[in-house]
């Protein structure tokens, strides 16, 4: 046990340190970094009504990181979160336009099992081309991304098109009402309880499964688990369609939920926060939900900076990039001090 | 055919850059996914400076301090932390996006491109056809080729190739395989500030968020591609480059007939391709692992 | 004073700690020049971070290093190699996608630019100068172990190195390999060039060296001390120190390599010839891939009861068998048969339900995953046999493992440690305790005494005997010439891909060493 806390003080140390730089940068570029701090507490937990629009913007986001987690754990550097997230989001909207007037309990599930068949698929070739033919992953999901983003545009702007939208932004025809399933607010029961079934799911997978023990193993020497007979096409291909389909489950859930339709372009930074709050949680399910309701929080901060303080919104990718930089860092600097402060903590 | 040639060469050049830099890196052992935020740096910084400054040299000496400094942070981050490099390298290039962001709005106050008044110096009338073309377009061969005789014709390349692929072999013949990591980054920042220059100020002369547009990623996909070697690297640049600018092309000719965002997906598709076939050509390459527990000490 | 007395190397109190963990502990020594010193030890006596803190790769924390009595500035390989100390590296430290010209050149002093044809033009006058006998322009991925040896030692001989150390380099050759180093080493000498020479083998150390130091556990037992006035016996017990016990045969066996401890053990089975095999390969043969020499047409059989040894000069397609029984490489042609069950299509979970068991070469890639919990490592094989959604209960996996690591004398702490705080005795042991369960029909046991001490060899060889009584038909790849003849009932030879003889107790050392290297007698 004492690894973990020495694991998570590490984290605040390096996410200590992000900050600073990130202090560095608002300063060099004009703003007073206490300020810039003060607002971005503010506005993502002290300001009334915080803790919902945390739930609102960190329910997703710990979806789609909870399969982050099963990817990487894997070993695999499926960074295409962000591209999954939209080919789930397209294909339940086009489910959604084909069944339209058909009765809700119809309609929302299958809108579901488009989003996440879409976000497998999505991650699927690229983890085919990886396990089968070792083109790297990391150059292919990110080519993913791109490309969804083009098939975005071209739904929104085509097939799905809102003809009463207007010029700014190309967005699909809005759901009917009664197939959404949380207000423009966000939060709603059904939202949480999906949440909390995927926490529960994930959880008994990476902890109570034989998968999880072999990914695991996998993601930290494949070559060891080859030889004691795995198969990596298997446990590979799983991690894939499985971090996949929650990125397409998030996608669903913002389509159907706070979005009610489909905007080209729309929560850019969904799939890089994703892959943050994984690895600041350390891969673990449990630290992802809680990781991801503090990056919930800096999401809706994000909307609250130049509204309420008149300040840039990019402060919080900065914030996010920086603590990118630093989250996998491992210094034998930080770990003697850990490790000679808990020793005279105890002894004292 | 001249307008094929001059939009090829446009699009080709920024990226040839950011190749080079990413070729120098991955000699070095590092993968690169910084390229993206840096070149973007390079980018912003070209157009504020040429703006704040009036003179287009003091802009580039200005991106290129500005990459130099980022790309220090960037090693001193995978080298003395032993940060994982995919995502430290993910997490520079949203420095540089943010960055370069918040830049533009706290001097302009809003989130409006930026346009200079100078670009790049051009090759002018003596070039024909070519003449508005800039002068990065003309180096950028001789770059290529001082790039080669660096890194496959000098000892100092041959230990920075050591470097990268048997640490330990380095470290016993006296080189410090650290301090090559940072020349060979500390080069790239410069060839990234190029790229980037290039890209804003050799033709249009302005600056917009997120303008690089993957390009950072797709010059790495080159060095992949490329197999690490300059020539080949510039190749597979000029690859997705040429492939662009037939999607372009094809738009201007067929018109509405053929989907413009399909065409605006070319050159990624050609960027999965080339990672698949070089993949299949030399049976897989995968330097980085997991979360890599087996690294030379 | 006369020329033989000249001091060329001192080290005055040298320590080297890694961690916690002392390496070298003040080590005070001096050597002679223009004479051939063997340093001698255990695994884990300090050997090669002696060899290290000489050349500059590791930095003393204490003490003090001169050569001709001028003091090094500690851990500077540039120094080192100004003042004339070259080392060369047990796993050569030459990058493998270098053409040897390269290697070379990476290394000099001069030539800062270059073309390619007049690289390779000035390294092959070089190297046929040396006798080396390359192609300038070769990989150095392609070639023999035993080139690469002479290419590192060119390599640490251009920039005029007065003091040469080798760091066994006697690990990876046959016995005739051994044989020509050795005269090379002579060779050295005669042109005044002073070698240290790294070994563990009290046989070898006596057939070339002028004087022998001893280190044990970090310390010096024995300052060099002429080779002429000391014998086997007194050695190896220097070696193995004050054992509380009686040194064993086996393990005096190893480190003199005296084939004296006869295999009276061999003779007590049965007439093996009529018992089904085990394992039984007809005519496999493998395609070529990237890992080695692929199978030529390859018969092999193991019986129950039976351990084979498979003996060759690494590289010669030992691994490709390995992987071709494991099924990771593929057999395109013959029949693989396990306990009469035709694998040869089967997958290695199929082969490991049959019976199967692998213990890989490389104990810290292959065996374990060393940032891994131990009951992570441990629970592998079996939560393969299940389906992959399964559920398990990780607190009677780690109990389990516990009972299991306790009943094979691990030491550890406690399951969840990761498998990289283990020393190599240990961690072995967790893979034996994996891999040689009640249920193990045909054990591969691949170099699995690979640098280990005495103690833990002996435990292994121990376990394989064990294991062997209780009717395992065992498989046997070792580079150790003498830990094959000490333990296995028959011997195969490979070279290139091919089964080049089989020999039976009693071995001629020299048959087999002839077989390896394909001199026919």
């Amino acid at each position: 046990m004492t690894e973990s806390i020495v694991s998570v003080l590490r984290a605040l140390i390096f996410i200590v340190i992000a900050l600073a730089l990130c202090g560095l940068i608002f300063s060099v570029a004009g703003y007073s970094a206490p300020d810039m701090f003060r607002a971005i507490i503010d506005g993502a937990f002290l300001r009334t009504g915080a803790l919902q629009q945390a739930l609102r913007w960190g329910l997703p986001l710990f979806i789609t990181a909870a399969g982050v987690v099963i990817s990487f754990r894997a070993g695999y550097f499926n960074i295409g979160a962000q591209g999954q997230f939209y080919i789930g989001a397209i294909c339940a909207a086009f489910a959604a336009d084909w069944l339209n007037g058909l009765p809700a309990f119809i309609v929302i599930p299958a809108c579901f099992l488009a989003g996440m068949t879409g976000g497998a698929l999505w991650a699927m070739w690229p983890g085919i081309l990886r396990l089968r033919s070792g083109a790297d992953e990391v150059i292919t999901t990110l080519m993913g991304n791109f490309l969804a983003v083009i098939v975005l545009i071209y739904v929104t702007s085509g097939p799905l098109k809102d003809p009463s939208g207007s010029g700014q932004q190309a967005s699909s025809r809005p759901l009917d009402a009664a197939y959404r399933i949380s207000t423009s607010y966000g939060v709603s029961p059904t939202i949480i309880a999906i949440a909390i079934l995927v926490g529960v799911l994930l959880w008994l997978l990476v902890n109570r499964t034989a998968f999880g023990v072999l990914s695991g193993l996998a993601g930290r020497n494949a070559t060891m688990v080859t030889w004691q007979g795995a198969r990596l096409w298997n446990i590979g291909l799983a991690s894939f369609i499985i971090s996949g389909a929650l990125a397409g489950l998030a996608g669903t859930v913002e389509l159907m939920g706070p979005n009610g339709r489909l905007a080209s372009g729309f929560l850019p930074a969904h799939g890089f926060t994703a892959i943050l709050i994984a690895l600041v949680a350390n891969l673990s399910i449990v630290g992802t939900a809680i990781v991801a309701l503090f990056f919930g929080g800096l999401a809706s901060a994000a909307l609250y900076l130049p509204v309420i303080a008149g300040l840039p919104s990019s402060a919080i990718d900065i914030t996010n990039a920086a603590i990118a930089l630093f989250i996998t860092a491992k210094s034998n600097i930080v770990d003697r001090f850990l490790r000679n402060w808990r020793k005279r903590g105890w002894t004292t | 055919m001249d307008d094929v040639i001059i939009a090829i060469l446009r699009s080709a050049t920024p990226l040839v850059y950011v190749t080079l830099a990413g070729v120098i890196a991955q000699r070095a052992g590092i993968w690169h996914l910084g390229l993206e935020g840096l070149m973007i740096a390079g980018a912003c910084a070209t157009i504020l400076g040429t703006v704040l400054t009036g003179s287009i040299f003091s802009a580039l000496l200005i991106a290129m301090v500005i990459c130099i400094v980022a790309s220090i942070l960037f090693w001193f981050v995978v080298e003395k932390l032993k940060a994982n490099q995919i995502i430290a390298g993910l997490g520079l290039t949203g420095l540089g996006l943010g960055g370069t962001t918040l830049a533009v709005e706290s001097i302009f106050g809003s989130q409006a491109a930026v346009t200079a008044p100078s670009g790049l110096p051009r090759l002018g009338a003596m070039f024909g056809a070519y003449g508005t073309l800039s002068i990065l377009v003309l180096l950028m061969p001789l770059f290529v080729f001082a790039v080669w005789v660096l890194l496959c014709r000098t000892r100092f390349g041959l230990r920075l190739s050591a470097a990268g692929e048997h640490p330990f072999a380095a470290r016993s013949v006296g080189v410090n395989p650290g301090r090559m990591r940072l020349i060979a980054l500390m080069i790239g920042g410069v060839l990234c500030a190029l790229g980037g220059a290039e890209l804003a100020s050799g033709s249009l002369q302005f600056f917009s968020q997120n303008m690089t547009a993957g390009r950072g990623f797709m010059a790495f996909a080159a060095v992949i591609f490329g197999a690490g070697h300059p020539i080949g690297a510039t190749f597979a640049a000029l690859f997705f480059a040429i492939v662009g600018a037939i999607g372009i092309r094809a738009q201007l000719v067929f018109g509405e007939r053929v989907p413009h965002d399909l065409l605006l997906a070319l050159p990624y598709l050609a960027t999965v391709f080339g990672i698949w076939l070089s993949a299949r050509l030399r049976g897989g390459v995968k330097a980085v692992t997991g979360f890599g527990e087996l690294r030379d000490s | 004073m006369s020329e033989e007395k000249q001091i060329v190397l001192e080290c005055r109190d040298v320590s080297v700690r890694y961690g916690d963990v002392v390496a070298l502990s003040g080590v005070s020594i001096s050597f002679a020049r223009g004479r051939i010193h063997a340093v001698v030890g255990q695994n884990g006596a300090g050997k090669t971070t002696f060899a290290r803190a000489i050349s500059g790769l590791v930095s003393p924390d204490t003490g003090e290093i001169r050569i001709d009595g001028r003091a090094l500035p500690s851990g500077n390989v540039n120094q080192a190699r100004q003042a004339g100390v070259e080392l060369v590296h047990q796993s050569f430290a030459l990058p493998p996608s270098f053409t040897v010209a390269e290697a070379m050149q990476f290394g000099a002093a001069d030539g800062r630019i270059y073309s390619r044809r007049g690289l390779e033009r000035r390294w092959q006058t070089y190297l046929d100068s040396l006798n080396v006998k390359v192609k300038a322009g070769q990989r150095i991925r392609d070639l023999p172990v035993e080139t690469l040896q002479s290419v590192e030692i060119a390599r640490a001989l251009v920039s005029d190195a007065r003091l040469l150390i080798l760091d066994e380099p006697t690990a990876v050759l046959s016995p005739e390999g051994a044989q020509k180093l050795f005269e090379r080493i002579r060779h050295l000498k005669d042109v005044g060039v002073t070698v240290i020479v790294i070994l563990h083998k009290i046989r070898e150390v006596l057939a070339i060296a002028d004087t022998v130091a001893v280190l044990r556990g970090g310390l010096l037992v024995e300052g060099p001390v002429e080779c002429s006035g000391i014998d086997a016996e007194k050695l190896a017990e220097l070696i193995i120190g004050p054992a509380a016990r009686p040194l064993e045969e086996d393990q005096k066996a190893a480190l003199t390599g005296s084939l004296d401890t006869a295999h009276a053990h061999l003779a007590q089975s049965v007439d093996r010839a009529t018992v089904e095999p085990v394992l039984k390969l007809s005519a496999v043969s493998t395609r070529h891939d990237s890992d080695g020499p692929p199978l030529e047409d390859i018969d092999l059989v193991i019986r129950p009861g039976e351990i084979l040894g498979l003996a060759g000069v690494e590289g010669n397609g030992q691994r490709t068998l390995v992987r071709a029984i494991s099924a990771l490489a593929e057999t395109s042609e013959g029949k693989i048969t396990i306990e009469g069950l035709d694998v040869t299509r089967a997958s290695l979970q199929t082969r490991r339900a049959a019976g199967l068991r692998v213990i890989p070469f490389e104990r810290n890639v292959e065996g374990l995953s060393l940032t891994s919990a131990l009951w992570e490592n441990w629970s592998a094989r079996e939560l393969l046999q299940r389906p992959l959604l399964s559920m398990v209960r990780p607190s009677e996996l780690r109990q389990r493992c516990g009972t299991a690591l306790d009943a094979w004398e691990v030491h550890y702490s406690n399951v969840t440690q990761r498998a990289g705080s283990l020393s190599g005795g240990n961690a072995q042991k967790v893979i034996l305790s994996r891999e040689m369960d009640e249920q193990a029909r045909l054990i591969i046991a691949a170099q699995p005494t690979r640098g280990l001490d005495i103690g833990a060899t002996a435990f292994v060889w121990d376990s394989l005997n064990r294991a062997r009584a209780r009717g395992c038909a065992i498989l046997l790849i070792s580079s150790d010439l003498d830990e094959i003849m000490d333990i296995c009932d028959r011997v195969v030879v490979m070279l290139s891909g091919r089964v080049v003889g089989t020999f039976t107790p009693p071995y001629d050392l020299a048959d087999i060493g002839a077989a390896m290297t394909g001199v026919s007698k």
